[in-house]
């Protein structure tokens, strides 16, 4: 069994060595977890199977831009594939999001745990499964068919202001859970 | 509830999932750019995107999609990172370097705006507003949500001073007038959902000069 650190690891093969075995197990995992989400998220199945490709061939092209110290290959891939999706809803290729995670040294030091906390997979997994089922569920609809807090009210039959108490609340656990396991830097 | 200057957790987790409009997600980013802190739940929201992907079942990819992409690799990627964007303003908040301005316009005494062009959804589109010290924006009430973060000067509402990075969000329920009081002028970029009402009779007067 491949585990997500193994993926931190095929992203930094390509970095260094332009490693195609590497490419080949990202794809063969990622590929289709991305094609699934975009549909999920409301795109066709032939633009997410686009979208998919030009995911993957991003992770190939800026796999140096990659920082395992600041998050998890999935999150990393997560990024490249939402900020596809948006731009190619604006048919427009320019980024609204920006476009990588700059160099180190680039940007301001960041203020907390939190930061050296979420780049651990397995963890951040931990973090939801620690959720009640009504906080995860709110967090997790977020993030499909490109709903709005409104749309997700509906939907559930809860009030909007539940509903962005639950997203809060749920944020704020999933928070201080992972800054715990990290060893409360902070 | 006292007053926030930040956007909300959920504002911050829609953001990270690629779930606000494109207006709003570039005041957001401008915020993110100036203040490092929002980041944190920014970077929580996409780890959150990263364990929704790793655990979405996964749907294959067309016959052949692999080695299509595989004989693609060595391909060179377009090199845009230098291109400067025509029209646009290299001295504003990196997020907000990519799109071409449109001139500004009068809005009223010591108010003017510019449109940033590109980032729309319906009626809701992007404009820089320059305020001159110790003006106001004429009191207005919004037809839908309202973003705000400062990128120069400040302003204070009758809920407290906002300054450089601070981010303020208003909806249909709130009448607001933001009166600048730095010593240099107010410099903002908002999202604007539909087009401002202005009420009163002052409002009726100014509507012709202040269609934000």
């Amino acid at each position: 069994m491949t585990t997500s650190r193994d993926f931190d690891g095929c992203v930094a093969r390509i970095a260094r060595d332009g490693d195609r075995e590497a490419f080949v197990l990202l794809f063969d995992h990622y590929a289709p977890r991305v094609k699934a989400l975009l549909v999920r998220t409301g795109s066709s199945p032939v633009a997410a199977e686009e979208l998919a490709q030009e995911t993957l061939l991003k992770v190939w092209r800026k796999a140096h831009l990659f920082d395992p110290s600041r998050a998890s290959a999935a999150a990393w891939i997560f990024t490249i594939a939402r900020n596809l999706r948006i731009d190619s809803l604006r048919r427009s290729d320019r980024a609204v999001y920006a476009e990588d995670q700059a160099p180190p040294g680039d940007d301001p030091p960041q203020p907390d745990a939190i930061l050296s906390g979420v780049q651990d997979g397995q963890r951040v997994r931990a973090a939801m499964a620690s959720l009640n089922p009504d906080q995860a569920q709110a967090i997790e609809m977020a993030f499909f068919h490109e709903q709005t807090h409104s749309q997700i009210s509906q939907t559930l039959g809860v009030p909007l202001g539940t509903i962005k108490a639950r997203i809060r609340f749920g944020m704020m656990k999933l928070r201080a859970f992972i800054e715990r396991e990290a060893g409360g830097l902070s | 509830m006292s007053l926030r200057r930040l956007p909300g957790e959920e504002r911050l987790l829609a953001y990270a999932a690629g779930t606000l409009s494109p207006p709003e997600a570039v005041v957001v980013a401008t915020h993110l750019a100036m203040r490092p802190q929002s980041r944190a739940w920014t970077a929580l929201g996409e780890a959150v995107g990263g364990a929704i992907l790793d655990k979405v079942d996964p749907l294959a990819l067309d016959a052949g999609a692999r080695d299509g992409l595989l004989a693609r690799l060595d391909t060179a990627a377009p090199d845009r990172t230098q291109e400067i964007v025509k029209g646009s303003d290299p001295t504003l908040p990196e997020p907000l370097r990519h799109f071409p301005l449109g001139p500004w316009r009068w809005r009223g005494p010591g108010v003017y705006s510019r449109d940033v062009l590109g980032p729309r959804d319906g009626d809701c589109r992007v404009i820089l507003l320059r305020i001159a010290p110790g003006q106001c924006t004429p009191i207005h009430t919004h037809g839908g949500v309202e973003l705000t973060c400062v990128i120069e000067g400040a302003y204070a509402t009758q809920d407290g001073v906002f300054e450089p990075g601070d981010f303020e969000e208003a909806d249909a329920s709130i009448t607001h007038q933001q009166r600048v009081v730095s010593p240099k002028p107010c410099l903002c970029v908002a999202a604007l959902d539909g087009q401002i009402q202005l009420p009163g009779r002052l409002g009726r007067w100014l509507a012709p000069f202040v269609r934000l």
